[in-house]
């Protein structure tokens, strides 16, 4: 039996919960929050207590499940860490990289476990795509590309839409969400040798995030990468595609779902409504989750590592650097 | 003006396109197909069979019979020496693309045509896709508002033969497929590429080709979008279908998903050993041949000129050069 605390109660967390809730041999103990009212929201919905103090949690759990936003994680994880907790932090894992490197080398020192929440190797079409890459099905990966397009998270819409639109706090769309296109392009292709990328991160155009990064592997491979805070609200789309020397893999959200129902709605309109569901288990955060348990009872080594949440801060990084002065950025003396 | 004979003749036809052109001509009323040339005698005999259409022993020979126009669907590296022998003796030329594989020759081909008075037209057939055609429509209607970015995609089938021999083809899979792409985002804005960057991968998808098959380029527009695209021949064999060219553009208002070759009936075939997708899209080809067809009896301009086609090969060099240097590379080169 584990017991859990959570600490920050926003969005994310509430995707967590929703998986704890219903996971076996698991304890949902309580919440850690700086707005207390949000922790109460969190116990009064799916159990378990509010703390008062970081310590307090601490006291009452064995892992510590940090959802607070980025710019918070370092704190978190250096408190957990001196607790001697087992630790899952949300991605990024920093917006710096000296503060990501300082997280995962106190969690190395102190033997606690860290991981990185990096859920897209848990979602099961990309952790079927590098299964068939492992059974050698394409060959050697060479072009890797993927995209994760979505709208700017608008201020009064999402409660952490502040935090997101604040370049100095989520590091715009690369570190926010490219990591997860990076730490699986990673996953697929091995170490980020090079790093070039243009966007709007730096435009000035209110509400607009968007970059397309251009990798070179050690490997030889090369990689693309779209991700996108300017898309139209109608759809957040997701797509990879790797090819290697002897074929190609390629899945797109854009392709019909296997639930799809077209009909009349009562104001005369018309509706259109896709879904793709999954069994309890198979859900990516709950799979996530349920993971990190098997690997903290023993029963599993590890999908993804505290270094991999680290590098893909740092390619991220580059990336963003590379926006910011035009040229690309050598990942062997990137140090942030 | 339809009822005036336009008599044409091939310069080479070791380009596929060349029998797709071909078919095109021939489905014309008013254009006789008076012949071919290639440098391979077989090629020659084998195509003039399959088409019912005369093949020369020379250039100089076919030229003799007095053509109003020359299709050159040579090799790339023979764009040149064939442009300059027709130049002064037809009055059109539709050159196949790239227009050539050096700045040198591309500019020597474009006087070469002005001195002699023959217009010369680069032969990019995406610009007549139907759906290319509509979303030129859309994007000047202001659809999109202002364009943001491009996400765009000539992928390919490794195509084996001339293709591949750096000294017939003078590039690989980044010339091959990078003109295409950009020729249209020349035509949609009226915009040039003013810088690109480029990671390029020499026998990254087929140990030992020998030629790069494989690219990622990042560019800049003079209207200030950015964009990329991949160029790679990666698609294998067992793939359903030969390639792709893909535009994706985000703009203020949203985004646009232009597959131009997404009109396809899905064929499971135990004959073939796989599924294919048989398109059944308009042929582009047919568009850009009664174009140029058009072009040669009213006397107006090319459609696409000479220098629309310099301009798209000159991306394609600049990325070659930004791969080599692992810089950006600003254009123009000249």
């Amino acid at each position: 039996m584990q017991r859990i605390g959570v600490i920050g109660t926003g969005s994310i967390a509430a995707v967590h919960l929703d998986g704890w809730r219903c996971m076996p041999g698991i304890e949902l103990v309580g919440y850690y929050d700086i707005v207390p009212e949000a922790a109460d929201r969190a116990a009064q919905r799916y159990g378990g207590r509010v703390f008062a103090t970081l310590d307090e949690l601490f006291d009452a759990v064995d892992i510590v499940d940090i959802c607070s936003p980025g710019t918070a994680h370092k704190e978190n994880v250096l408190a957990a860490a001196a607790a001697g907790k087992s630790i899952i932090c949300e991605k990024p894992l920093a917006r710096h990289l000296a503060d990501a490197v300082e997280m995962v080398e106190t969690c190395e020192r102190l033997g606690v476990p860290l991981f990185p929440a990096q859920v897209v190797r848990f979602f099961p079409m990309y952790s079927r795509v590098k299964e068939r890459i492992d059974a050698g099905a394409i060959g050697k990966p060479a072009v890797y590309r993927s995209a994760r397009c979505g709208s700017f998270p608008r201020p009064g819409r999402d409660f952490s839409a502040p935090y997101y639109a604040d370049f100095n706090q989520s590091g715009g769309v690369v570190l926010d969400v490219a990591v997860h296109d990076i730490d699986f392009a990673r996953w697929c292709c091995g170490e980020v040798e090079r790093v070039f990328a243009r966007g709007l991160t730096f435009a000035g155009k209110e509400f607009h995030d968007h970059a397309l990064i251009t990798l070179r592997f050690v490997s030889g491979a090369i990689g693309h990468i779209e991700v996108s805070w300017s898309h139209p609200r109608t759809t957040f789309r997701t797509r990879v595609e790797v090819a290697g020397d002897s074929g190609l893999m390629e899945w797109d959200s854009l392709d019909r779902p296997p639930l799809l129902a077209e009909m009349y709605n009562d104001q005369q309109g018309f509706q259109r409504m896709g879904s793709s569901p999954t069994a309890d288990e198979d859900e990516p955060y709950y799979a996530e989750l349920a993971h990190f348990v098997d690997v903290i009872e023993g029963r599993a080594t590890p999908r993804v590592t505290a270094r991999d949440g680290l590098e893909a801060v740092r390619v991220a990084l580059a990336a963003i650097e590379s926006m910011r002065t035009g040229q690309p950025v050598a990942m062997q003396d990137f140090g942030g | 003006m339809t009822d005036q004979l336009v008599r044409i003749g091939f310069l080479g036809v070791a380009h596929l396109h060349s029998v797709s052109y071909a078919n095109s001509l021939l489905a014309l009323a008013g254009v006789e197909v008076v012949g071919i040339w290639d440098r391979s005698e077989n090629l020659a005999a084998d195509w003039s069979a399959r088409l019912g259409v005369r093949h020369f022993a020379s250039v100089e020979s076919l030229l003799a019979e007095g053509l109003d126009a020359v299709v050159v669907c040579s090799e790339n590296i023979a764009h040149r020496p064939l442009v300059e022998q027709a130049a002064g003796r037809v009055k059109a030329i539709l050159c196949e693309k790239p227009i050539a594989t050096t700045m040198e020759d591309a500019h020597a081909m474009i006087a070469c045509c002005r001195a002699a008075n023959t217009r010369l037209q680069i032969a990019f057939p995406v610009r007549f896709a139907p759906s290319v055609v509509e979303l030129k429509r859309q994007l000047d209607a202001g659809l999109l508002g202002e364009i943001l970015t491009l996400n765009c995609t000539n992928h390919g089938s490794m195509p084996g033969g001339w293709f591949i021999d750096p000294a017939l083809a003078g590039g690989g899979a980044v010339l091959d497929h990078t003109v295409h792409v950009i020729d249209v985002l020349r035509w949609l804005w009226r915009v040039e590429v003013t810088e690109v960057y480029a990671e390029i991968g020499d026998s990254l998808l087929h140990p030992d080709l020998g030629i790069d098959d494989a690219g990622l380029l990042s560019f800049t527009l003079s209207n200030g979008v950015y964009g990329t695209l991949d160029t790679s021949w990666s698609r294998p064999s067992s793939y359903p279908i030969w390639g792709d060219v893909k535009l994706e553009i985000l703009g203020e208002r949203g985004v646009v998903y232009a597959d131009t070759l997404h009109q396809y009936v899905t064929v499971a075939s135990n004959a073939a050993g796989k599924t294919q997708w048989a398109g059944y899209g308009s042929d582009m080809d047919r568009g850009l041949i009664a174009d140029f067809i058009d072009m040669v009896r009213s006397g107006r301009h090319p459609s696409i000129t000479g220098e629309d086609g310099l301009a798209a090969m000159e991306v394609a060099l600049a990325a070659y050069a930004s791969a080599r240097s692992r810089q950006p590379v600003k254009l123009p080169i000249s």
